[in-house]
């Protein structure tokens, strides 16, 4: 594989490659690098048949590091229709007068150095940690600065290590590279260490899932948003849930950061945040917690919550036993029903986790089986 | 029609302010008065919770201070009697998010409105207790039949006398047990009546059904069969200016007590 740099544009070589995972593990690691980024990127393919969704893949790949997938240059008849229904230019890109630039880092030490990186911002805020989204760009440059820092010598060596446990690995970064990528378009429940574990076949399988048979992009769309787990509400069967879309709002939410607080929330306490917030302990009645996403309480949840306090009715309320005195979601208001008059829960092992989320203008909750 | 405002305070805590207020405010309202009732322990509030509207608070008395309201949006109404409102006091806030004229123009409001306006003072003699009798005009002091609670309502009727607007001021007589004021283990009425040179407007006895009705966020007036319900309803009564007689809280608690009680009772009925 390699990259060229050619006028204003960014030429990548995968010609040699023959599979859909192989080029975007590698494409993904050339686009870790900081020259890639706001180019016009021109890509140079082989053989390899790609249909929609993984072409659509790729370019989701490159915008998210504010590039552009401009051209395309293919020997495949397929790829070129493909390319060619999605708008993207199919050209032959000359190699000559191109800068070759230095080999690729492996994902592998950005990968450790990610870890650390995680482990360190966690130490450093014990009790309260404002942790941005996992897929946000700090971490991403975290990773792009610890790479550049690193000896060149130590790369190589790592790189020749990789080789010989090649595929596995290889499929298993892809994974890895394709979760850490910041656009909204990648699946992202495949827990790296779930893959690691797995055997070769079913990586491949669970590739094909994602980048397989199926050409849209409603694939990732319907692996990345959760089924309903929870259908069943506990007084009235008559409200129909309607179907959840997926929408501005819920990208919002999903963007929002989170604040973890490892506390009891008591009497006369208020918590404002713009994000999530998650608490692990208890709220007592006469706190006040107000967010601008959710609002999850591992524990039981007695005072008053207000989930989408900047107007998202996405919003949701979750807690481990749900007996808030009040709950408001964006501009709806609910109070405790007056017969629901417990003077205190009994603290159990056997809570159902009880969710709160606007269903046709009214707060609705939900009970959170398996 | 101008309205009474009445604040109910004490000095000492735990002495039942709250729960005066409560049940003198349900009492009035179920004998076909409007009352307000207005919560000024800001941060610790408990007066919602005995009336048991604590999951309807949405706006507070700060918020009416701070203008994020109508006054008329903070006033909420009692579940079953809808001449009773509570104007509540805020939670996560403290004694000095309202100050004393502020008050006092909110009870001034409140007065076109409302026959009665009854505020809930509280525990101390600090800011709080100078801001809630700010806007008052009359005033219920509530008092144990113990030592320290006397001494504490002796001090405050000495700053009730030396308040610009409180014009008069009456005693409230709380948890009394009979049976230790007969075993002189405990200060009888007339005893707190002279140390204090106050005249008194009632005599509670102490009633477990205070417990139970705080827990169940209902007043105990509206338990008709409670001695302590009955004697906050008359109580009500007085403070409308009629003239009830004591209750006679003296209830033996044996069998042959008890009986000596009812014949006595019949005996009564036949000489009339």
């Amino acid at each position: 594989m390699e990259q060229f740099l050619n006028d204003n544009m960014y030429v990548i070589d995968l010609g040699e490659l023959n599979t859909a995972p192989e080029i975007i593990f590698e494409l993904s690691s050339v686009l870790d690098k900081e020259e890639v980024k706001n180019k016009r990127i021109c890509l140079k393919l082989g053989n390899v048949d790609l249909n929609q969704a993984q072409l659509l893949s790729i370019k989701s790949l490159i915008n998210g590091i504010d590039s552009t997938l401009s051209c395309v240059d293919t020997k495949s008849v397929e790829t070129e229709k493909v390319a060619l229904s999605l708008g993207i230019i199919v050209s032959n890109v000359s190699a000559e007068n191109a800068v070759e630039l230095a080999p690729t880092m492996p994902y592998k030490m950005a990968e450790e150095l990610k870890d650390e990186a995680i482990n360190t911002e966690t130490e450093e805020n014990e009790d309260i940690v404002e942790e941005s989204d996992i897929n946000s760009e700090s971490l991403n440059d975290a990773i792009i600065e610890d790479n550049e820092s690193l000896p060149s010598e130590q790369t190589e060596e790592s790189r020749e290590v990789e080789e010989n446990i090649e595929p596995q690995q290889e499929e298993s970064q892809i994974e890895k590279e394709v979760v850490a990528e910041p656009t909204e378009t990648i699946n992202s429940d495949i827990d790296n260490g779930v893959v690691q574990e797995t055997e070769k076949e079913e990586i491949q399988d669970e590739l094909d899932v994602i980048f397989g048979s199926t050409p849209s992009q409603t694939v990732f769309y319907d692996m990345q948003h959760p089924t309903e787990m929870y259908e069943e509400r506990e007084e009235l069967t008559d409200i129909i849930v309607p179907e959840q879309e997926y929408t501005k709002e819920d990208i919002e939410l999903e963007s929002f950061p989170t604040k973890y607080i490892k506390q009891t929330i008591r009497s006369g306490q208020v918590i404002n945040y713009e994000g999530n917030i998650v608490i692990i302990g208890d709220c007592h009645p006469g706190c006040e917690v107000t967010a601008f996403g959710d609002i999850t309480v591992w524990g039981i949840l007695s005072g008053i919550a207000h989930a989408g306090a900047g107007g998202n009715q996405k919003a949701k309320v979750r807690a481990l036993k749900m007996n808030a005195i009040q709950l408001r979601i964006a501009n709806c208001y609910s109070r405790r029903p007056d017969s629901l008059n417990t003077v205190y829960i009994e603290k159990t092992n056997s809570f159902t986790p009880e969710e709160a989320r606007i269903v046709n203008g009214e707060i609705v909750v939900f009970k959170m089986n398996d | 029609m101008a309205g009474r405002v009445i604040v109910i305070t004490s000095g000492k805590g735990g002495v039942g302010k709250t729960t005066t207020s409560a049940n003198i405010g349900t009492a009035l309202a179920k004998n076909g008065h409007s009352v307000v009732l207005v919560d000024t322990d800001i941060g610790l509030r408990n007066l919602d919770l005995l009336l048991g509207l604590e999951n309807r608070i949405v706006y507070t008395l700060v918020d009416v201070v701070e203008e994020r309201c109508k006054l008329k949006q903070a006033l909420v109404k009692d579940k079953k009697n809808p001449n009773l409102c509570l104007l509540a006091a805020a939670q996560t806030r403290d004694k000095s998010s309202v100050s004393a004229e502020q008050l006092k123009k909110i009870t001034e409001k409140l007065k076109k409105d409302y026959d009665y306006i009854l505020i809930d003072c509280p525990a101390g003699i600090e800011q709080g207790f100078q801001t809630a009798i700010a806007g008052a005009s009359e005033a219920i002091v509530v008092t144990t039949p113990e030592m320290s609670a006397v001494r504490d309502a002796d001090r405050i009727i000495g700053l009730l006398e030396a308040a610009d607007g409180i014009e008069s001021y009456k005693l409230l007589l709380n948890r009394v047990r009979p049976n230790m004021i007969k075993s002189k283990d405990m200060m009888s009425v007339e005893d707190v009546e002279n140390i204090l040179s106050c005249q008194k407007i009632g005599v509670i006895p102490e009633d477990t059904g205070i417990i139970t009705s705080t827990n169940r966020g209902e007043p105990i007036v509206n338990n008709e069969k409670s001695l302590a319900g009955k004697a906050y309803m008359n109580v009500a009564r007085r403070i409308n200016g009629e003239d009830v007689p004591f209750l006679d809280i003296d209830e033996p608690k044996d069998f042959v007590g008890k009986l000596k009680k009812f014949f006595s009772g019949l005996k009564k009925q036949g000489k009339e």
